[in-house]
């Protein structure tokens, strides 16, 4: 019965062409962009607050647990605001140093890791010699991390400065931090940098970076080839691919709002402390 | 998505069509290095672009790791000497070198040069102290010429 | 372990999502893989009910449920949401259906926005699952009607038109047994009941 239903209705699509005719009502109001959660924001901030978006690797009890670790963690330092392209200072306690504690000042390149596996890789140029530091970013044994300077790139991963001439990945040990009046947004840099001569760790041209000055004057017409015929222009359509790289907003704001208020108290501690730098530097200049 | 990308290519620019996964960048056999002292030898072979050949590590993996002995072929001369920064994927918090670093040293552990002019990860004094008996080789003189430690 | 985009905010989708995309294997990789789906996809918003194999239906109902919600998310007047109907959309008359009418619909709905059921498969053919895929709120007749007894259906049609046909020849039977008297009480008994095959046959 069901069968002789769907055969009679699947195969006579011509006929229902005029479905628009339900409700033919002029759209009530003009909806812009549904007003956001303003406390989706931290989403930028926190990224390591959100789980893994690989339901293999889910577990809701791990993912609170983790997230209460994070938030103690917190409140024992300091982690401030940086993202890729930032440029920080990480102080940790070492046992293998004979101050028994080491400084490393580099950019960062890299963020990954959800939870307490969250880290992120610091690269300078030292003594002409190129220099990466992993670090877990809730690592007990890290003393301090300081923002030396805070901005953005244009790239989302800075590992083409591997490759690239090394003044652009070269900074001073002793770096000043430079202070970002408050409530300015976060500046996106937009240095594009300069590569060396072939061979490179990767194939930049393929990945479409667009923090590279100078890297059509490398290539070949094979690389230019291969490039363009290994372009996915249909993957930015992909919604799918899309949504299983993200955390959906229903799931984000009931994270977001468990965790809300401690790190706006974090924030508000943060901001006092700074105030009160700010009017004890002048007398330790003067003293 | 290869079939495509082959059928596309036309078979005189088929070079290869596969994916490879990254390389390990693992100090083994035959993997040239950069000599970061100021000894003679290391100095002069670095300067003519003949960088040493690894002809042995010696450890069980024959994989070198940060801190471990091997021996090299240089200027037609075998030298002993020790990996002091690597390009491979490190340990949290343990520096990462954009090249393949070996300070030259002889059977007693005495470096050949007499400063190392690149940063050494500090991770070196804890491994090097270890593998330091008492009457065995003593390779806590190569930290004495380092100049900076990350 | 990875973490999260955080670029892009997505809505959650009310259906069951699998970990893994289905490749849909064809020739052309990647690329054909999202051909396929656009196609399925342009036939569901156009005519709101189609029979596809199950894995293609299943995939293009994610891909058709994203678009929904993107829709109804941004609305007719954000760039990259255009550019993406405009893409999934092959027909582009059909972009206008997306912003106009299925997006009021679906606005208030705390539900999925397709359903999909298993369908019967064909007797001698692969053996491929098939799957019915509706928007909901389409102008057909339910696939799963709750009253067991249908005046419409055909079944019920051709029994209640042989009822009539038996009732008439018993009447005329009747008729004639009782009237010896000329005059016949029915006629046409047979026109009625042909035309009601006939329609059933043009179904």
């Amino acid at each position: 019965m069901i069968f002789l239903e769907f055969r009679a209705l699947s195969t006579l699509p011509e006929r229902v062409e005029e479905p628009p005719q339900e409700e033919p009502k002029e759209v009530p109001q003009r909806r812009g962009p549904k007003s956001t959660n303003p406390i989706l924001e931290h989403r930028h901030i926190y990224p390591e607050f959100l789980p893994d978006p690989n339901p293999k690797w889910r577990n809701s009890l791990r993912e609170k647990m983790e997230r209460a670790d994070m938030l103690k963690r917190r409140q024992q330092i300091d982690i401030p605001e940086f993202y890729v392209g930032s440029i920080l200072a990480v102080t940790i306690a070492d046992p293998h140093a004979q101050g028994k504690t080491n400084k490393f000042v580099g950019i960062c390149i890299e963020r990954k890791g959800c939870g307490l596996r969250a880290e992120f890789t610091l690269r300078n140029v030292v003594d002409h010699q190129g220099l990466e530091v992993r670090y877990d970013l809730y690592d007990p044994t890290i003393d301090k991390i300081q923002v030396l300077r805070l901005e953005k790139r244009l790239d989302d991963k800075l590992f083409y400065l591997r490759d690239a001439l090394p003044e652009y990945s070269t900074f001073p040990l002793d770096m000043d931090p430079e202070i970002l009046p408050e409530g300015t947004p976060v500046p996106v840099n937009p240095l594009k940098v300069k590569l060396k001569p072939k061979p490179w760790l990767e194939r930049w041209e393929r990945q479409e970076l667009k923090g590279i000055a100078n890297i059509e004057q490398y290539l070949t017409t094979t690389n230019r080839l291969n490039r363009k015929l290994r372009q996915t222009p249909w993957e930015k359509f992909d919604l799918m691919k899309q949504y299983r790289k993200t955390i959906p907003m229903e799931e984000q704001s009931d994270i977001w709002s468990e965790v809300n208020n401690q790190l706006q108290q974090l924030q508000m501690a943060r901001k006092k402390m700074a105030r009160k730098r700010t009017f004890t530097a002048p007398k330790t200049q003067l003293g | 998505m290869f079939k495509s990308l082959i059928t596309k290519l036309c078979p005189s620019q088929l070079t290869c069509g596969f994916h490879t996964t990254a390389c390990l960048n693992e100090v083994r056999l035959l993997t040239r290095l950069r000599v970061v002292d100021n000894s003679e030898i290391g100095m002069r072979a670095m300067a003519e672009g003949k960088p040493p050949k690894i002809i042995c590590v010696y450890n069980k993996k024959r994989v070198g790791f940060i801190g471990d002995r091997v021996m090299v072929a240089i200027k037609g001369q075998k030298k002993k000497g020790i990996l002091v920064g690597l390009k491979q994927i490190q340990n949290v918090k343990v520096p990462k070198f954009d090249s393949n670093n070996i300070v030259l040293i002889d059977d007693n552990g005495t470096p050949l040069g007499t400063r190392i002019h690149v940063p050494i990860p500090t991770i070196l004094r804890t491994i090097l102290k270890e593998r330091t008996h008492a009457k065995g080789a003593d390779y806590t003189k190569l930290l004495a010429i380092a100049t900076r430690f990350v | 372990m990875n973490q999260a985009d955080v670029s892009k905010l997505v809505s959650k989708l009310r259906i069951k999502v699998k970990a893994e995309h289905r490749n849909l294997r064809n020739p052309k990789g990647p690329e054909g893989r999202i051909d396929k789906l656009r196609k399925t996809v342009t036939g569901l918003i156009k005519f709101e009910r189609i029979e596809v194999n199950y894995n293609r239906g299943d995939e293009a109902r994610q891909y058709a449920e994203r678009l929904i919600s993107e829709a109804i998310r941004h609305g007719d007047c954000h760039t990259p949401t255009m550019k993406m109907a405009d893409f999934w959309l092959l027909e582009k008359e059909l972009v206008h259906k997306l912003f106009k009418v299925l997006v009021p619909r679906f606005e208030n709905s705390n539900v999925s926005f397709t359903k999909m059921y298993k369908a019967p498969k064909p007797q001698y053919s692969r053996n491929l699952e098939k799957a019915v895929l509706e928007l909901r709120g389409n102008p057909y007749p339910d696939l799963f009607t709750k009253q067991p007894n249908n005046r419409l259906w055909i079944q019920n049609v051709l029994l209640e038109a042989a009822k009539h046909d038996y009732r008439q020849s018993k009447y005329a039977e009747i008729a004639q047994n009782m009237a010896k008297n000329e005059e016949p009480t029915q006629v046409n008994s047979e026109a009625p009941k042909s035309e009601i095959i006939e329609d059933i046959k043009t179904q």
